[in-house]
């Protein structure tokens, strides 16, 4: 049974000064965010810095020598490797390709399916599946269904009077393949994320919209438009990011062929790194791939802050 | 009570002492391999048993990685301090592992060995494996590729199959594309021909080329000279590129054939793959590559067992390496693995080794193996592959001038030679 502190030397025992109060919860704190601080200081931060300080060596990792070069290996990707532009080149265009397209499907999925009607959970799981089946098993029945004439594609194509291209085999076509089997599979993230925003939406702002007349393209662009503003910013900067670091899609289906036509950055860094081995050489681009993403990224979300203001 | 609690803890505390003994004596010598066949681990384990009559404390831990990824992740094994004791490593690493100083030379220990004779090993089998006096490797399969054929669509198109047409001498690249096409129109939405694994394409690309090229007498590249655009190899692949896109009669980039499930009359493969035949259920064979304007020209794939110059207990794994490569432990693992050893490779005990493969037939192997050479390697064969990919994928378009793609082969392999 507690007794009560009416003791004079017991409540002065009791009271705990201010400062040391402020010290404890201090304390009390960093041990709360010490596991995710250590998780990020060993493996986020502490790789960081380590791949800078590669990326101006010239180091075999096989021989395992290693000599400071400086910025050379920047000189080398940036003026005089034209390989890296084409890499760019590739990335921008798997990029402008993949995230308004994949935004713009989820979108419509979303306001398809965010309200409730017969068998919505079903088509909800249906175009969530492929985000949770296995990458690899995803690639290898695209690749049989894009096979040239004995593929589903081609072979259903055929039956409306359209002969199908090679897909995996023409470099303009295989960007295009691994961009929308690409979309196909991870739509079902952002179609998620653009339901729960649009069931956050009271349905009296809509109501009230139809009652002063507006059509439904009015009320989705005049109110559930900019009420979904904070979640298409995150989608947009988390579908841009992904976009740039893909790699299993493209190792799987083309190993970035034909002709280079699907050598992305992410594959190129890999390449360097862990075919020839020339770490120092791959990790100068794989600064340039973390600053281009960082820059990208701060771009698109002062370019919303502005439009939202 | 304290007496009970006594009587626990003295056993429990022997048992702990006894245990950590043990490991500390026994010896185990991890070694890489890229096969994951049971057959094969199987024998593989069987030669580490048989290391136990002399050596009875050490055990061979065999670590199976996927062939794909096997150089690479041999590498961070090397790199970040962890390597194996020993490991099989392929012939077109070899120049880049001996080149960066990572393999023991194992000649002072095999010649140490009595009755090892390395001398048996032929010096054309040797030759990625040995500088001067050291030894770097010890090829534990020097397997020449052969036409497996499907039987039954031979045939189906009632042709005479390549091991006879072998034995006529009427094997030639010129009745390989007319059977081929042959092939093909009687077994509709089959082919008659496949590269090996279907990779033809993108990750076997010497595969596919070398037999031709070797075949007109050309070769990939001689003396820092990159050979692909020479005249005999325009012509040979000239004639692959008919059968692709004209005769139709080789599976075409972008589709799927497999062999193995009936898909294509023959594909090209080494006899290791036999052990794949039984679950294909049909009847087949294997034939040599057919000759060429450049005579018989078998092409050769090769593997060498090699210690790490980095490991911790080389003089061991060196001593398990002798043993595996014995004359007993190679004539084991021919049935498998086709020897390198002169005097297995000459003995019936090779021909009759491979209970999937008639004598005879293992006869065309051994001639194989005589008569090879092996595949193209390079101290920078990574680069070279990489940089030959794109313009080997413009080669592939019915459309395409082969002569002028394959200057552009070169033109991109030259500087890395």
């Amino acid at each position: 049974m507690a007794v009560p502190a009416t003791d004079k030397n017991s409540a002065r025992f009791l009271r705990v000064p201010r400062l040391a109060l402020k010290h404890r919860e201090a304390v009390e704190a960093w041990l709360f965010v010490s596991p995710i601080l250590t998780g990020f200081l060993i493996f986020f931060l502490g790789p960081l810095i380590a791949v800078f300080f590669y990326s101006m060596t010239e180091w075999n990792l096989l021989t395992q020598q290693a000599a400071f070069v400086g910025m050379e290996n920047y000189a080398d990707a940036l003026s005089r490797n034209p390989d890296f532009w084409h890499v760019v080149r590739n990335s921008l265009i798997f990029a402008a390709g993949l995230v308004p397209l994949n935004m713009a499907l989820a979108l419509t999925l979303a306001l398809a399916l965010s309200r409730p009607f017969f068998g919505v959970v079903f088509f909800r799981a249906v175009f969530f599946a492929p985000v949770v089946t296995s990458a690899v098993a995803w690639a290898i029945v695209w690749k049989f269904l894009l096979q040239n004439e004995a593929g589903a594609v081609n072979q259903i194509l055929a039956v409306v009077g359209i002969d199908g291209p090679n897909w995996l085999r023409e470099p303009d076509w295989a960007m295009a393949a691994v961009i929308v089997t690409r979309v196909i599979k991870m739509v079902g993230l952002n179609m998620i994320l653009y339901i729960a925003a649009l069931q956050t939406i009271p349905r009296d702002y809509e109501e009230a919209a139809r009652l002063e007349g507006a059509s439904n393209w009015q009320i989705f662009r005049m109110v559930i438009w900019p009420l979904l503003a904070p979640t298409t910013l995150i989608i947009m900067v988390i579908t841009t990011i992904g976009s740039f670091k893909v790699f299993d899609h493209i190792y799987l289906m083309t190993g970035g062929g034909p002709e280079n036509g699907t050598l992305v950055l992410a594959f190129y860094i890999y390449e360097q790194g862990f075919k020839f081995f020339n770490v120092g050489y791959a990790s100068a681009l794989a600064m340039i791939m973390f600053v281009v993403v960082m820059v990208l990224t701060i771009v698109q979300l002062m370019l919303r802050r502005k439009d939202m203001q | 009570m304290k007496a009970a609690r006594k009587s626990l803890v003295v056993p429990a505390l022997m048992a702990l002492g006894m245990m950590t003994t043990t490991s500390l004596s026994a010896e185990e010598l991890r070694f890489t391999v890229w096969t994951g066949s049971d057959a094969h681990l199987a024998m593989l384990n069987g030669i580490a048993e048989s290391f136990k009559e002399t050596h009875p404390d050490v055990t061979v831990r065999f670590e199976t990685i996927p062939a794909a990824d096997y150089t690479q992740k041999l590498t961070f094994q090397l790199a970040g301090g962890n390597p194996p004791d020993l490991g099989w490593i392929m012939e077109d690493a070899a120049p880049t592992f001996g080149a960066a100083g990572v393999l023991m030379d194992l000649g002072p220990a095999l010649r140490g060995i009595e009755g090892y004779g390395l001398e048996d090993f032929s010096p054309s089998a040797m030759g990625l494996w040995v500088d001067g006096e050291k030894v770097y490797g010890i090829p534990f399969s020097t397997s020449p590729f052969m036409i497996f054929y499907n039987k039954a669509m031979f045939d189906k198109a009632g042709l005479e199959d390549p091991l006879a047409l072998a034995a006529k001498g009427e094997w030639d690249m010129d009745k390989f594309q007319q059977v081929s096409k042959a092939l093909t129109e009687a077994n509709p939405g089959k082919w008659g021909f496949e590269f090996k694994d279907g990779q033809g394409y993108d990750s076997r690309i010497m595969h596919a080329l070398m037999p031709p090229i070797r075949a007109y007498g050309g070769n990939a590249w001689t003396n820092g000279e990159c050979g692909f655009d020479d005249p005999e190899a325009v012509a040979a692949v000239q004639q692959l590129h008919n059968m692709v896109f004209k005769d139709k009669s080789i599976v075409p980039p972008g589709e799927q054939g497999d062999y193995f499930s009936g898909g294509s009359a023959m594909t090209i493969n080494q006899i290791s793959r036999a052990s794949k035949m039984p679950e294909a259920g049909f009847e087949w064979g294997i034939a040599p590559l057919p000759s060429g304007p450049g005579g018989e020209s078998p092409v050769i794939g090769q593997a060498a067992i090699v210690v790490f110059d980095q490991g911790k207990q080389k003089e061991l794994a060196a001593e398990f390496l002798a043993h595996m490569t014995n004359e007993e432990n190679v004539a084991t693992m021919a049935q498998f693995f086709p020897p390198a050893r002169q005097s297995v490779l000459n003995s019936d005990a090779f021909t009759q080794s491979n209970e999937l493969i008639s004598a005879e037939q293992m006869a065309r192997v051994s001639d194989a193996i005589a008569k090879g050479k092996v595949l193209p390697s390079h101290e920078r064969s990574p680069q070279i592959l990489a940089a030959m990919a794109p313009r080997v994928d413009a080669l592939w378009k019915p459309d395409a001038d082969v002569a002028k793609a394959l200057e552009a082969v070169c033109a991109a392999v030259q500087p890395q030679l």
